[in-house]
C-alpha cells in the first residue's frame, strides 16, 4: 500500500483559536477513512485543509508524494462532495458534471464518453438536460458523486455528504456510497458527527476533538479497546454506561459506587483502593442466565424502551445505566444482568478518563 | 370589512396624491393653449391635441437626449465594471475593517450633489476635465452612485452559498474564473436590476451636468428642458409634451423592471 494522502502535525489557528492541534494523519491508497466527531471538533476544518480551502498555519500535507501545502485547491487534482451538494443551480446536471472538464479544454468526444459512463454508474439517465431545483434529494446527491467521480480524482473528500437526506435515504446512500468506493477503489476521506455511518462505511476511524485526533484505527478497534473515555463513549450506540468504582484490596475486582451490589471481577489486576470509572457497554450486559454466575449485578427498572428492533431498559440507579434487552422483554421491576470480565472496561476517573491496562 | 375597505381607500388616496403630478404632466402636455390656463382647471382636456413631433423637432430633444443616453450609458458601464468586483470583495471578505469601509462607503452615499459640485468644479478645471464637459459629468455622477450599486450587489453576493465557489475551485478553476463563471450568474438578477436603478438615475441627472456643461448641444435632456422655462416662457404644453416624451420610456422601464424585481426575490432557492 502507498500512502496517498498524509497530513505531518497540522496546526491552524483562527487568530487566537486553536482549530487543529498537532493532527497527523496517514492515508492508504484505496482506503475509506472516516473522519468523525462532535460538532465543532475540527472534522470539516481538517477536510477543508486538505482540499486546499483554508490555508494551515503549520505542518505539512502531501498528496501523491507531492508537497501540496501551499498549492491552490486546483492544483491537489482532488474531488469534494458538499454537506449541501453545492450543485451549480444555473446550469444543467450534464453542465454540472462535465464543469471540470470543460475547464480542462476536454475534447466533446471525452466528454461524452465520460458522461455516458457516469450516468450509468450514478443512474441518472434521463435527467442530464434538467436543472437542480429540479432533482429530488437523492438524485442531487447522486449528481454531486457524479461530479466527483467523472474528475479521476487522486482522492475524494466528502462533507457530511448524507446529512440532508432524510433517515430511509441516508441508510441507502451510506451502502451506495460504500459500494462505490469498493468499485472505484478510489481513496475517500468522509467526515461525519454520525459515528454508525463512520463505523460502517470506513476501513479506518479517526476520532477528533477539539482539533486534536483522540484515536485512529479499524472501526472494532476502536469498539474493543477505546483508549479513553471520551472515544469509549462517541463509538456505539446507545453509548456506553460509566460508573464510579474502586478497586478491592484484593487488585481483582470492582466495588461499584451503586447501593446494595456484590463485586465485579474484572479479569486482570490494579492497585488495591484505586478510583477507577466503569465502563459497560449496553449490549454486553446480559440479561438472562449468565457464564458466570458471580458477575452480576441486580438493578431496579425505570423503564423500558421499545424500537421494534431492540429493546433497551433503563435502569433506576444513578449514573443511570442502559441495558440492550431482548425484543420481548417483560416489564419487570428488577433486572439481573450477567458481565463477562473480558467486556469491562477501566478508565482514569479524571479529566483525561486515559483507559487502564487490566 | 368596513376596516379593510377603509385602509383601501386611504392607500388609494395617498397613491393618487403621488401621482397627479404625473398625471397633470401628460393631461397638460394635451391641452391646448388657453385651456392650461382655464380657471377652474379642467379634469381632462376637451380637445386633446398631440404635439409630440412638433415638440422633438423644435426643442431638438434629439440632441438632448442622446447626451442623456450617453451620459447614463457611460455611468452604469463604469459603476459596473468598477462596483461588481468591489461589491464581491465586500461580500465575501467578513472582518471589522471590512465593516469599516462599508460604512465609509455608505457616507459617501450621504454626500448631496449640490454640496459636492464646487469642489469637483473647481477640481477638474485644474484638471482641464471641463473641455471633455459630458466625460466630466460621467466621472462624477459615477462617484456618487458606486456606493449605492455597491450596496445594492453586495447584497445579491450575500446570497450566493460559498460552498458553490468552493466547489467550483475544487472542481479545478481559479478565483477569477469561479467569480465569473459561477457567482456573476447567479447574482446575475442584482446586478443587472442595481444596474438598471443606477441608468435611471443618472439619465435624470441634473445638478452636476447643469454646472458642469456650459455647451447646449452636449447638455442632457434634463438641463435642456430647464433652459426652455425661463420666466417669459409660457409654452406649459410644450414643456409637458418634452417631460412626457422624456419620462415615459423610464416608467416602462420602471414597471418592467418592478416584476423582474419580484420574481428575483421568489426564484432565490438556490439549494
Amino acid at each position: 500500500m502507498t500512502c496517498q494522502i498524509s497530513l505531518d502535525r497540522i496546526n491552524k489557528y483562527y487568530g487566537a483559536y486553536h482549530a487543529l492541534r498537532d493532527v497527523s494523519l496517514q492515508i492508504d491508497q484505496g482506503q475509506f477513512v472516516a473522519l468523525v466527531g462532535p460538532s465543532g471538533c475540527g472534522k470539516s476544518t481538517l477536510l477543508r485543509t486538505i482540499a486546499g480551502l483554508e490555508g494551515i498555519t503549520d505542518g505539512t500535507i502531501t498528496i501523491a508524494g507531492e508537497d501540496v501545502t501551499h498549492l491552490a485547491p486546483r492544483a491537489r487534482d482532488l474531488a469534494m462532495v458538499f454537506q449541501s451538494y453545492a450543485l451549480y443551480p444555473h446550469m444543467t446536471v450534464r453542465r454540472n458534471l462535465t464543469y471540470s472538464m470543460r475547464l480542462k479544454r476536454r475534447t466533446r468526444a471525452e466528454i461524452d464518453h465520460a458522461v455516458t459512463e457516469i450516468t450509468r454508474i450514478t443512474g441518472l439517465e434521463g435527467l442530464l438536460e434538467r436543472y437542480p431545483r429540479e432533482l429530488s434529494g437523492g438524485q442531487r446527491q447522486r449528481v454531486a458523486m457524479g461530479r466527483a467521480i467523472i474528475r479521476d480524482p487522486k482522492a475524494f473528500l466528502f462533507d457530511e455528504p448524507l446529512s440532508n437526506l432524510d433517515a430511509a435515504l441516508r441508510v441507502h446512500m451510506r451502502a451506495e456510497i460504500r459500494k462505490l468506493h469498493n468499485r472505484l477503489g478510489a481513496t475517500s476521506v468522509y467526515v461525519t458527527h454520525d459515528q454508525i455511518e463512520a463505523m460502517t462505511m470506513a476501513d479506518h476511524v479517526v476520532v477528533l476533538r477539539a482539533g486534536r485526533v483522540e484515536q485512529q484505527g479499524a472501526p472494532l478497534d476502536l469498539y474493543d479497546r477505546p483508549v479513553n473515555r471520551f472515544v469509549a463513549g462517541f463509538i456505539g450506540s446507545p453509548a456506553m454506561n460509566f460508573i464510579p468504582a474502586t478497586v478491592t484490596p484484593d487488585g481483582g475486582h470492582v466495588s461499584l459506587e451503586l447501593p446494595g451490589q456484590p463485586v465485579l471481577r474484572f479479569g486482570g489486576r490494579r492497585p488495591a483502593g484505586e478510583a477507577v470509572m466503569v465502563g459497560l457497554r449496553p449490549e454486553h450486559l446480559q440479561t438472562g442466565p449468565s457464564p458466570d454466575a458471580a458477575n452480576r449485578l441486580t438493578l431496579p427498572v425505570a423503564m423500558i424502551e421499545r424500537t421494534g428492533a431492540q429493546s433497551y431498559v433503563v435502569c433506576d440507579t444513578v449514573p443511570e445505566v442502559m441495558v440492550s434487552a431482548p425484543v420481548r422483554v417483560e416489564d419487570t421491576d428488577e433486572i439481573v444482568l450477567g458481565i463477562d470480565p473480558a467486556q469491562l472496561h477501566l478508565f482514569a476517573p479524571d479529566e483525561a478518563g486515559l483507559r487502564l491496562d487490566i | 370589512m368596513l376596516r379593510k375597505y377603509g385602509l383601501l381607500a386611504i392607500a388609494l388616496g395617498i397613491v393618487a396624491l403621488y401621482l397627479f403630478p404625473l398625471y397633470w404632466m401628460y393631461v397638460t402636455a394635451l391641452k391646448s393653449g388657453t385651456e392650461i390656463f382655464a380657471n377652474p382647471p379642467t379634469l381632462w382636456p376637451h380637445d386633446p391635441q398631440i404635439r409630440i413631433v412638433e415638440v422633438w423637432n423644435r426643442l431638438r430633444m434629439d440632441v438632448y437626449l442622446r447626451n442623456s443616453f450617453l451620459i447614463a450609458g457611460g455611468v452604469t458601464v463604469i459603476v459596473a465594471a468598477l462596483g461588481t468586483g468591489c461589491a464581491y470583495v465586500l461580500a465575501r471578505i467578513r472582518n471589522r475593517w471590512m465593516d469599516a469601509v462599508l460604512f465609509a462607503v455608505l457616507m459617501m452615499q450621504v454626500l448631496p450633489s449640490s454640496l459636492m459640485i464646487t469642489p469637483i468644479f473647481v477640481a477638474f478645471n485644474q484638471m482641464g476635465l471641463l473641455d471633455t464637459p459630458r466625460l466630466a459629468v460621467v466621472l462624477a455622477q459615477a462617484a456618487k452612485v458606486l456606493p449605492l450599486y455597491i450596496v445594492l450587489v453586495r447584497a445579491s453576493f450575500l446570497q450566493v452559498p460559498r460552498e458553490l465557489e468552493e466547489a467550483a475551485l475544487v472542481d479545478g478553476n481559479s478565483r477569477i474564473g469561479a467569480f465569473i463563471s459561477i457567482i456573476v450568474p447567479l447574482a446575475r438578477n442584482g446586478i443587472m436590476v442595481s444596474s438598471v436603478l443606477i441608468f435611471l438615475q443618472s439619465f435624470g441627472e441634473y445638478v452636476y451636468s447643469r454646472s458642469l456643461i456650459s455647451e447646449r448641444a452636449l447638455q442632457p435632456a434634463t438641463v435642456g428642458l430647464q433652459s426652455f422655462m425661463g420666466p417669459n416662457s409660457s409654452d406649459w404644453a410644450g414643456v409637458m409634451t418634452y417631460s412626457a416624451i422624456y419620462i415615459t420610456p423610464i416608467l416602462i422601464v420602471f414597471v418592467l423592471l418592478q416584476r423582474k424585481i419580484v420574481s428575483g426575490l421568489t426564484s432565490g432557492a438556490l439549494k
